[in-house]
């Protein structure tokens, strides 16, 4: 059994961490340089919107920033992304409007698309969004959820990425396409460095343990352990930086089972929304026990939990003694 | 009745397709109403963990027989099962492959055009608006033609029983439906791997899934159209390493549903109509069977008495009179033409059996 109050300390102790960095990044010394990359491309790029035609474009949305230097890291080399083996940028060809070039695909679509058909040489372009998602699929720790839960496609989802702070000026500069290589990178430099690291809040592991009887009839109650299960998850993903930067918050990881409603550290029940008998209203709602089943196995198998079995009833909720 | 005698008359192939030819000239194609609001159920393979709850649900709402394994035991579900009179649902596990095992539900599922109605001569069966396809055994002649009409080997017939045998299958728990409950199973399901409601809305429930969860499954929802469309569906989980298909392509798809022990290939026309021709005479000839029985019944008497030397003679007679009296009554019915019709086509395949018998020198 893991020890709460040992995870207390750990998670004080990355929160400590993050802060030392961050006071750092603040500190009135010069705006913090970027490890250079193996490759000799930019550390850390804004990608703005270029409309081609020398005028700004229209919108809220702020231009994602790249770091290419963690992402140079992560993959194992530049065709992964750069699919067509010269490493040039991906709006060249994938235009906002789509260009003969990049086969009609837009510069949106190559960056979301997860619908990408299979290429028969085996050389699949990948988009932003479908790269993350193999990642979290293939990775046991986060199958997990994932099997479970789609995450929200939400605006704090696009944030993510699409967080570097420019003024007016420089996205009109920026895509008119007349900013200098030099100014993207101090600006892309400054949105990496000033990041703040999600927070990480103890809380996380309230309630210890859930007596799940509501529906005790066939079986007995069952006893959840809250606590271990949630702490097995941050323990498992606490290096991953992918899920550190889509997890921007902490309410996130009890959005995997307590999915469905606004984020929250004390989110509804599952017996708020999931009633003991189908909704006729709305057939696609699971009923209570049905909810319980899925969401517990759904995780385990996603896990490759292997004990125990989904058939094995009794290890979860005991038999109730028979009657006399 | 005589089953055997009527059987012996009836089975006589030209005669029913004979009958069959009449009544499609006459009717053209024929299916059954659409109910648009009608229900179904759709069963999710990927939540399915094989449990049996729902073949004990089942086995409770319809008091059937104790079953000789306890549903307890999940091991049965490794055996290729079909259903029995007593189990009108099983579930068993199919391989995939990659060390991946799933579940599949079977019940009768309630096709939009059921193959076993149009194949039933005597009426038996009855598609409702609510989606069921259901059976009443007072006019069944256990000719089991609907057992042999069923794309996926539903209708069961109790062999053990010595008197009256009648067909079993899944009801689609039609009776609770009426009363506004679920159907046992899907009542029973631990996993919300069987979704009831209308079968519009499980459609769309069932493409949102798939939408959601592209990895996750064979973008096929088995039933939608195929066998015609049915009430019961089935999505199943795409099998590692399989590149998607392309949204509901059969041809793509089949290979995967073979695993499964389903088939994209029984097409998308409805299968009443293709039973239709074969098999089915009906409904028309629900009106004047007995008159026809009679006549089969009788000429099969005659024959059996008269001596040899007159067989013949007599059974041409016989067999005059028994057709005259069918083409009155579809002259009644359907006018004129239709009745030349059917004559013609009766009298083809009547000479072309007399001819086989002769050919085969034993009357059977
Ligand atoms: S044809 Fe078979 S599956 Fe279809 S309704 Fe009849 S018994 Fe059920
Ligand atoms: S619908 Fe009713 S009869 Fe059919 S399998 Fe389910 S419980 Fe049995
Ligand atoms: S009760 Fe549900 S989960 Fe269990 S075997 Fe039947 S359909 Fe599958």
């Amino acid at each position: 059994m893991r020890n709460g109050k040992a995870l207390l300390t750990q998670t004080l102790k990355a929160a400590a961490c993050t802060f030392c960095l961050f006071a750092l990044c603040a500190g009135p010394v010069a705006a913090a340089e970027l490890e250079e990359t193996d490759s000799g491309a930019p550390s850390a790029m804004v990608m703005f919107p270029v409309t081609g035609d020398g005028t700004a474009t229209k919108g809220s949305m702020k231009p994602a920033v790249f770091n290419h230097l963690i992402h140079e890291k992560a993959v194992s080399d530049c065709v992964t992304c750069h699919h067509t083996g010269d490493p040039q940028s991906c709006a060249d060809c994938h235009t906002l409007t789509g260009s003969p070039e990049g086969n009609g695909i837009t510069l949106e679509r190559a960056m979301h698309a997860t619908n990408i058909a299979p290429r028969a040489d085996g050389n699949t372009p990948k988009s932003c969004v479908s790269c993350h998602e193999e990642r979290y699929k293939a990775k046991q720790e986060c199958a997990g959820c994932h099997n479970i839960v789609v995450p929200a496609r939400d605006d704090k989802w696009c944030a993510v990425c699409h967080n570097a702070n420019v003024t007016p000026e420089q996205l009109a500069k920026g895509s008119a396409g007349s900013l200098t290589a030099e100014e993207n990178l101090e600006i892309a430099t400054k949105s990496v460095t000033t990041k703040v690291a999600p927070e990480k809040v103890p809380g996380y592991f309230e309630p210890t343990k859930v007596i799940i009887d509501t529906l005790a009839d066939e079986y007995q109650p069952c006893l959840f352990s809250h606590r271990r299960h949630v702490a097995s998850l941050v323990e498992r993903i606490k290096n991953d930086k992918l899920a550190e930067a889509f997890h921007y918050q902490p309410e996130v990881i009890c959005a995997t089972c307590h999915h469905q409603s606004p984020l929250s550290m004390t989110p509804p029940k599952c017996g708020s929304c999931h009633q003991t008998k189908i909704d006729p209203a709305n057939p696609g709602r699971p009923n209570l026990k049905a909810a319980y089943h899925l969401q517990c196995m759904g995780c385990h198998t996603g896990m490759g939990v292997q004990r125990p079995a989904n058939t094995d009833c009794t290890t979860c909720h005991k038999a109730k003694p028979a009657a006399e | 009745m005589n089953r055997r005698k009527f059987l012996t008359f009836m089975g006589t192939a030209g005669v029913v397709s004979a009958l069959g030819t009449a009544k499609v000239a006459e009717a053209g194609v024929h299916t059954f109403p659409y109910y648009d609001n009608g229900y179904g159920v759709l069963h999710d393979m990927t939540r399915c963990i094989g449990c049996r709850q729902c073949e004990a649900g089942c086995n409770k709402v319809n008091n059937l027989k104790k079953p000789d394994v306890p549903f307890t035991d999940v091991t049965v579900t490794h055996k290729r099962r079909r259903t029995t009179t007593t189990e009108w649902t099983v579930v068993n596990r199919y391989d995939l492959g990659h060390n991946e095992f799933v579940f599949r539900k079977i019940q009768c599922f309630h096709c939009n055009d059921p193959a076993c109605a149009s194949a039933c001569f005597t009426k038996c069966y009855k598609k409702n608006p609510d989606g069921s396809v259901t059976y009443d055994d007072t006019q069944c002649v256990g000719c089991r033609y609907c057992m042999v009409a069923c794309p996926f080997y539903i209708p069961t017939f109790e062999y053990e029983e010595a008197f009256d045998p009648i067909i079993q299958k899944c009801t689609f728990c039609h009776n609770r439906l009426e009363k506004g409950q679920l159907p046992g199973c899907v009542e029973s399901c631990t996993m919300d791997a069987l979704t009831f409601g209308r079968r519009k809305d499980l459609i769309n429930i069932a493409r949102k899934r798939i939408a959601e969860n592209p990895d996750k499954y064979l973008d096929y929802i088995y039933g939608e159209h195929d066998a015609g469309g049915t009430a019961w569906m089935v999505l199943m989980p795409k099998p590692k390493g399989m590149p998607q298909i392309a949204t509901g392509n059969a041809a793509e798809a089949a290979p995967a549903m073979k695993k499964i022990g389903l088939d994209t290939h029984l097409g998308t026309q409805p299968m009443g109509e293709l039973t239709y021709g074969a098999l089915g005479t009906v409904p028309m000839i629900i009106s004047f069977w007995p008159v026809i029985f009679g006549g089969a019944y009788g000429m099969t008497k005659r024959r059996e008495a008269i001596a040899k030397a007159n067989q013949e003679k007599a059974v041409a007679e016989e067999r005059q009179k028994t057709l005259e009296t069918v083409v009155q009554c579809i002259e009644k019915e359907q006018g004129k033409e239709a009745a030349d019709k059917a004559r013609a086509a009766m009298t083809a395949a009547l000479d072309e059996q007399d001819a086989k018998a002769e050919k085969g020198g034993e009357d059977k």
